[in-house]
């Protein structure tokens, strides 16, 4: 598999290190420095994958973040240098599909940025079934089974399981569980996602210490593994 | 001359009253009749004796008595008494003078004490309010010890402060070292040298009888040191002594409030630089980690075409590099957790924890097993999810590096009384008991590789949370219990 990876860092020694080892991957890269750049090239290059770091002169990460998602369907992965959580659940409300904290291995990233590409090629098949190892989704017929043993789920915790799975491998902050689960009103409250969580966890036999199915994703939210 | 007058006017108006009441019972009387008019004497008396005390009322007294016998009683025109009622007369006469002024003088003494009492008082209140008003701790308290030194009785009066243990002579006549030695002692001891304050006066202690030796009284923030003359025997001189010393210590601590909030703002302002140094420096940092460790990864990868020892060496690099960013980020971590880090306590399941760090670690903890013992009916725990989980990295790391090849890793954890004890052993080598104590300390560590600060931030967290870490060696190698608030709101709704 290969894709167009755009990478926005301001720093020349990162951007080589990225476009060499990018390249061995296979990857048509292209580097630029700024926000503004990053916006010229995704309007005119089209990149598949936006690997964007936060600390940008000028037009930061975020804002340039928000310029970017309503003109480009590509996956954006966001990098920072010691970010708090709350920049990482800024980034994922703002539209990141996945953050990575710099610094990182050229294999780690590789693997983000082929799970980003992953999804966009299934988005558009809407596959009516799901399977993440032994867990299934039948979304026409709302059935979960974990090796083929049907599991009951509450509406409730069908629903978070569905987006999670919807979204698999990309880490799914608390804010758009409640939101999307439970609606606008309890927005707020993560106590009810950590407790539903721990029910279909139970249901589905899923260990919290060493989880299989749905992985805690710390002071941001849940990732189901792809 | 004019002070002689002063004192001698009190017997002319005795003298000169009598004879004017003698004149005026003569006028109004016949000769034979005036023996009961002898009453109007008395009020002479009384009225000497309230106004001037027992001399002008004697002197009236033996006036009034020689006037009347010579003018009124028989043989008039002589001084002789010739019977028993005229000698009771004169008996009378004199005790009224003597019993009304006695009366009289001790009403005009207390009347006097209440004045100066209430003069004293006044003068106080003033003194006081002006030195809480002066800014200057170090004005207000040269105001009392002016105050002090006027006083009958006191020589001198001078005020050492005590700051964080250090002698500060800070008003009254400079002390001598040998003095500034003798309050720091008293100060420390809390022992008064020479007076005592009870009741509210200075009492004088028996043992004090040389006058030439200083007296020290130890406050909360300092020393009082004074030098008492022999006329120290004035009640109210001696309260007034005791209310200045209490408001030294006032001022004093005062002073010391002032001081430590100074200091205190001290500390925060230089942790709190400490930590934006060391942010801004391990972002410093880790900008070049970065870019270091995604170009040597980069090269590792096949299509770069080097020779397996080559790629072999770069692996090695990287892993120093990963290294170093460790390093980094556990002394940013300290020295935020130094700081006073705010912590984002939510209720948390600890397996969920546990799950986190095993996962962070996966690959260090691929070559040994891992063995749970969290019960599924846990309470969840009060922490913030971050820094606890930070805690079960480091213990998982630890456990991993000091483990035998292959050796297992035990986590646990149970719920006793309001707290979850949790424990990480390993299967390895004991430590060394002189170390047990030690594990915790900052940049102290069992290996040469080390940072030193894994155990260190451990401790720092789990004490953060209200909670205790501690080591011991157990039968299969060396366990950390440590324990963290449970949550309040049960785990199920």
């Amino acid at each position: 598999m290969s894709g167009r990876v755009l990478v926005v860092d301001d720093e020349v020694e990162m951007q080589r290190a990225l476009r060499t080892g990018l390249r061995y991957h296979d990857f048509d890269v292209k580097a630029v420095g700024t926000g503004e750049d990053a916006l010229r090239e995704t309007a005119g290059w089209r990149p598949d994958v936006i690997l964007l770091d936060l600390g940008l002169p000028g037009m930061d990460g975020f804002a340039t973040l928000r310029a970017l998602r309503p003109m480009t369907r590509a996956g954006v992965i966001v990098v920072s240098v010691m970010p708090g959580e709350k920049d990482k659940v800024r980034a994922l409300d703002a539209g990141a599909d996945d953050y990575l904290v710099k610094p990182f291995g050229t294999e780690e990233l590789v693997a983000r940025i082929r799970a980003v590409l992953r999804r966009q090629a299934d988005v558009p098949s809407g596959q009516p079934v799901l399977r993440f190892g032994d867990l299934q989704l039948d979304l026409a017929r709302r059935l979960v089974s974990v090796e083929g043993r049907a599991i009951h789920l509450t509406p409730t915790e069908y629903e978070l399981l569905r987006y999670l799975a919807l979204h698999a491998g990309r880490p799914v902050t608390h804010t758009t569980l409640l939101r999307q689960v439970w609606g606008e009103y309890a927005v707020g409250d993560k106590y009810n996602t950590r407790y539903v969580v721990a029910q279909i966890r139970k249901k589905l036999g899923d260990d919290p210490a060493n989880p299989r199915f749905i992985v805690n994703e710390p002071g941001v939210g849940y990732r189901l593994e792809a | 001359m004019t002070r002689m007058t002063r004192r001698l006017a009190p017997y002319a108006v005795a003298i000169g009253g009598a004879t004017a009441v003698t004149a005026l019972i003569g006028l109004l009387t016949s000769r034979t009749s005036a023996s009961g008019l002898s009453a109007v004497y008395l009020l002479l008396v009384l009225w000497l004796g309230a106004r001037w005390g027992r001399g002008p009322a004697v002197a009236g007294s033996v006036a009034a008595f020689l006037l009347y016998d010579y003018f009124f009683v028989p043989p008039v025109g002589t001084f002789a008494v010739r019977g028993p009622a005229e000698l009771l007369e004169l008996v009378v006469l004199l005790a009224v003078a003597l019993v009304t002024s006695q009366l009289a003088a001790s009403l005009r003494r207390a009347q006097s004490a209440a004045e100066a009492l209430a003069a004293d008082t006044r003068s106080l209140y003033e003194l006081a309010t002006a030195a809480l008003r002066v800014p200057e701790v170090g004005t207000a308290l040269s105001m009392v010890c002016e105050r002090a030194e006027r006083l009958r009785g006191v020589d001198r009066f001078a005020v050492i402060a005590i700051d964080f243990g250090q002698p500060v002579p800070l008003a009254g006549s400079h002390p001598t070292a040998d003095e500034v030695h003798q309050a720091l002692w008293s100060y420390e001891n809390g022992r008064s040298i020479g007076i005592a304050i009870a009741e509210g006066a200075v009492k004088v202690m028996r043992t004090h009888t040389k006058a030439d030796s200083n007296a020290y009284v130890p406050m909360t923030s300092g020393v009082a040191l004074i030098a008492l003359d022999q006329d120290h025997d004035d009640e109210v001189e001696l309260q007034t002594l005791a209310a200045l010393i209490g408001l030294a210590g006032l001022l004093l601590d005062r002073r010391r409030a002032a001081l430590e909030a100074e200091r205190a703002r001290g500390f925060e302002s230089s942790d709190r630089l400490k930590a934006a140094i060391l942010s801004s420096l391990s972002h410093e940092l880790k900008s070049p980690i970065a870019s270091l460790r995604t170009g040597l990864t980069a090269l590792t990868a096949p299509q770069a075409g080097l020779q397996p020892d080559q790629r072999e060496l770069l692996i090695d690099l990287d892993r120093q590099a990963a290294r170093l960013d460790h390093m980094v980020g556990d002394m940013l971590a300290l020295s935020r957790l130094e700081a006073g880090v705010a912590l984002d306590k939510e209720p948390h399941s600890f397996a969920d924890l546990v799950g986190v760090a095993m996962r962070r670690l996966r690959a260090e903890l691929k070559d040994h097993e891992v063995t749970l013992d969290i019960p599924d009916d846990l309470p969840p725990v009060e922490v913030d999810e971050l820094q606890v989980g930070r805690v079960v990295s480091n213990l998982l790391e630890n456990a991993v590096e000091w483990a035998t090849p292959g050796g297992s890793v035990e986590v646990g954890a149970v719920a006793r009384d309001d707290v979850l004890e949790a424990w990480v052993e390993n299967q390895g080598p004991p430590i060394a008991p002189a170390d047990l104590d030690r594990v915790f300390d900052t940049f102290w560590t069992r290996r040469a590789r080390g940072s030193g600060l894994g155990l260190a931030i451990c401790k720092r967290v789990v004490e953060a949370h209200g909670g205790a870490i501690r080591v011991e060696n157990r039968r299969r190698g060396p366990r950390f219990t440590f324990t963290l608030p449970l949550a309040r709101v049960p785990a199920e709704k």
